[in-house]
């Protein structure tokens, strides 16, 4: 139904381009007056009038038929004398209703069942009925109240602008709601997170088994409970895991990226940069599952077998293995972002530093990289945020056991992990454990916007030194 | 007249397919200054920076002919451009001061070529350097202080104080007051006038009015040929060539 109105709404105004711009035309010509604008913008007038209001309402009304829809229903089947005690019943007993009157339920169908349903479906007729009138009716007055402002001459060209403009406002009005919206999400089920666990007991504590809490109920945990629980959740086991795989990662990226960064901006032909370039860039297109196939059944057997003729203890699951192949695939982002802003320290400098005598290296060493240096700091915080925020070569190669180590032949594991172990499968959504993954996810987001900031300012200062 | 400190011989300079100089012969002399005149893309930068090999910086160009310094050929292979470029320093368009110290921007040279073991070594260059590129009053109490913050002209100065710190025989300018103001310029022309005292400086410079104020000598370029050289005052007063003639009297460039 939508798909067809939108359609309908598509094809009408775009059909009104061609009458807007030939009807100024010739009123113009009748009239001979000079319009305000060009004809196609008296054509773009209306299209924009006809289409944005009516499109506008058919996002809103879509946005709150179902929650007007089951509020009405709830009510009705509540009426009709359905009983339910909480708002899961009464959503279970609305899904009823919705699937009786899509035939797909195969339950017993009661009384009250069957008025609810036939009041539903009278409700969707209603509701899909009015939206249809009232669609029309707003694109007759849109169309309307633009084709008169159209034929008294307005000013269309400067009416278009500020229409664009709103529908370009809109647009990242929307992604920073979407943002707030996802930050709030977060924030509101850490809170209920921590209305049970102690913020200092999760900060502090240095075990990590969330399994404990398993299918209790968040709001009816006693105090004994809760002393047998409040050891279950401690961050340190994870930022550590989480710090370590990632120190190991950016000893690898680090050296190696930024060596291929000066190798590339400063050294390679124009021939080897454009072959090369490339195919290290495609490294960052490896999917992350891909790098994990690899770190879990190449690299970490192979270390175990070392380990084996070395007579070390290797865990086929090692913090060491992940954080190799995670510092292979973060080596194009560090390389990449080096090789830009090596290449953008300006030739002079480097003339300035051959003129007195430098050889190549010694200028990289003591004129281009220090003078790089606050860029290549913020593309290394970059990727370290990256690092943080991986997850799936972690899963695979890293394990799941929280240990508090810093052996990297033992298995380890790292917050973006543990959320995933916690979502995966049945939850009861109000149990703690379920609960402590939204408080992973805030210490997460936190962690990598602290990054993200300061390698910003960064980078913004290496800009302003050189503009 | 002083003794030819610089001789190019043939001199030709490709950039890829495109020839940029023709044939030039040009005699430099000793603790004189030269100045090299002539409309944009005419070749005279091209020219200095053989002088010091700069050119090598460049992939696409290559350079055959000779340039010989003291009658030893540089434009060879085999020769060391690290002490080539310690005896000919070079001083660019726009001031290019490292992003360091003042202190650092001077002792960068010294360091890179064994001078100044010492710190005192070391501090005493930069002091020389500095006063002899007159910016030794304005700077010394914040030698610390990054040498990007000072004015154009100070920059420039100190760039010059750079190319002084390795102690060269040659000083080559390419430009080196066209991102200036007036009264910088004017600080700049009487520090060349200072120098050239104790050294041989090449200049390259769109002023004909600079060229008459700070050269003894002056070879004019055209489409990569060096047209006409001579003593500066004859070039300005009576050149031999209808073409110098045209320039210096503004009729084209």
């Amino acid at each position: 139904m939508n798909f067809v109105l939108i359609f309908l709404i598509t094809i009408f105004s775009l059909s009104l381009f061609f009458y807007g711009r030939s009807k100024t035309k010739s009123i113009s010509i009748e009239k001979n007056i000079k319009l305000n604008a060009l004809p196609k913008f008296y054509g773009y007038y209306l299209v924009l009038w006809c289409s944005i209001p009516s499109l506008v309402f058919l996002l809103i009304w879509t946005l709150f038929e179902p929650v007007i829809i089951k509020s009405i229903i709830i009510e009705t089947a509540a009426n009709q004398g359905a009983i339910f005690n909480d708002k899961n019943e009464a959503n279970l007993i609305y899904e009823k209703i919705k699937a009786i009157y899509a035939g797909t339920y195969f339950g017993d169908i009661d009384t009250i069942l069957k008025e609810s349903a036939l009041s539903y479906a009278k409700f969707i007729n209603l509701f899909t009925n009015s939206k249809i009138v009232l669609i029309f009716a707003i694109v007759i007055a849109s169309v309307i109240y633009s084709l008169k402002k159209i034929k008294n001459n307005n000013k269309a060209r400067d009416d278009v602008e500020v229409i664009l403009k709103g529908l370009l406002f809109a647009s990242s009005l929307i992604a920073i709601l979407t943002t707030l919206g996802i930050i709030f999400s977060l924030l509101f089920e850490s809170i209920k997170f921590f209305s049970v666990i102690n913020i200092f007991d999760y900060l502090f504590g240095t075990n990590w088994s969330p399994q404990r809490a398993f299918v209790r109920d968040a709001s009816a945990i006693t105090a004994e409970e809760y002393d047998e629980l409040k050891d279950a959740f401690g961050f340190i086991p994870l930022i550590a895991g989480t710090s370590f795989i990632a120190f190991i990662a950016m000893l690898v990226a680090v050296p190696i990226g930024l060596f291929s960064g000066i190798y590339m901006a400063e050294y390679a032909s124009v021939k080897i940069r454009r072959i090369s370039k490339p195919i290290i860039e495609i490294l960052a297109g490896i999917p992350t599952v891909v790098y994990g196939f690899f770190a879990a059944l190449t690299v970490g057997p192979f270390f175990r077998q070392i380990g084996e003729n070395l007579g070390l203890t290797v865990s086929s699951e090692s913090a060491l293995a992940a954080g190799l192949i995670m510092g292979i695939m973060i080596i194009p982002y560090v390389s990449s972002l080096s090789d830009d802003v090596i290449n953008s320290v300006p030739q002079s400098l480097r003339d300035g530093s051959y003129a007195v005598g430098a050889t190549k290296s010694e200028t990289i060493k003591k004129v281009v990289i220090p003078a790089a240096l606050p860029g290549i700091i913020g593309s290394v915080l970059l990727a370290v945020s990256r690092a943080i925020g991986e997850t799936m070569i972690v899963v695979m190669a890293a394990g799941l056991a929280a240990n508090l180590t810093i052996n990297p032949l033992e298995s380890t594991t790292t917050i973006t992990t543990q959320i995933v172990m916690i979502l995966v499968g049945d939850q009861e959504f109000d149990s703690p454990k379920t609960q402590s993954a939204f408080a992973l996810g805030l210490t997460l987001f936190i962690a990598t916007l602290v990054l993200n900031y300061i390698a910003q300012r960064a980078v913004k200062k290496y800009r302003e030194k050189y503009d | 007249m002083n003794e030819i400190k610089i001789k190019s011989k043939n001199l030709n300079v490709y950039y890829g397919e495109k020839q940029a100089l023709f044939d030039v012969n040009l005699d430099l002399n000793e603790k004189e200054v030269t100045a090299l005149i002539g409309p944009s893309g005419c070749g005279k930068s091209t020219f200095i920076r053989c002088i010091n090999r700069m050119n090598d910086v460049i992939d696409i160009c290559k350079v055959s002919g000779n340039i010989e310094i003291d009658g030893v050929e540089i434009n060879d292979k085999n020769l060391d451009v690290v002490s080539l470029r310690e005896r000919v320093g070079m001083v660019f368009q726009k001031p290019n001061p490292f992003p360091k110290s003042i202190y650092d921007n001077i002792s960068y040279g010294p360091k890179i070529h064994g001078k100044g073991e010492t710190k005192s070594e070391l501090d005493e260059i930069v002091e020389n350097s500095l006063k002899k590129a007159a910016l030794w009053e304005e700077v010394k109490d914040r030698l610390d202080e990054p040498g990007t913050g000072l004015s154009g002209g100070q920059q420039q100065r100190l760039c010059i104080a750079r190319a002084i710190s390795v102690n060269p025989e040659v000083i080559l300018m390419d430009e080196p007051c066209s991102a200036l103001d007036p009264i910088a310029t004017a600080k700049i022309e009487e520090l060349i006038d200072e120098l050239k005292k104790t050294y041989t400086i090449v200049i390259v410079t769109h002023s004909m009015a600079q060229a008459v104020r700070v050269s003894q000598k002056t070879g004019f370029f055209h489409l990569g040929k060096l047209i006409e050289v001579g003593k500066t005052e004859k070039i300005f007063k009576n050149p031999d060539n209808k073409m110098t003639q045209d320039y210096i009297t503004g009729r084209f460039g």
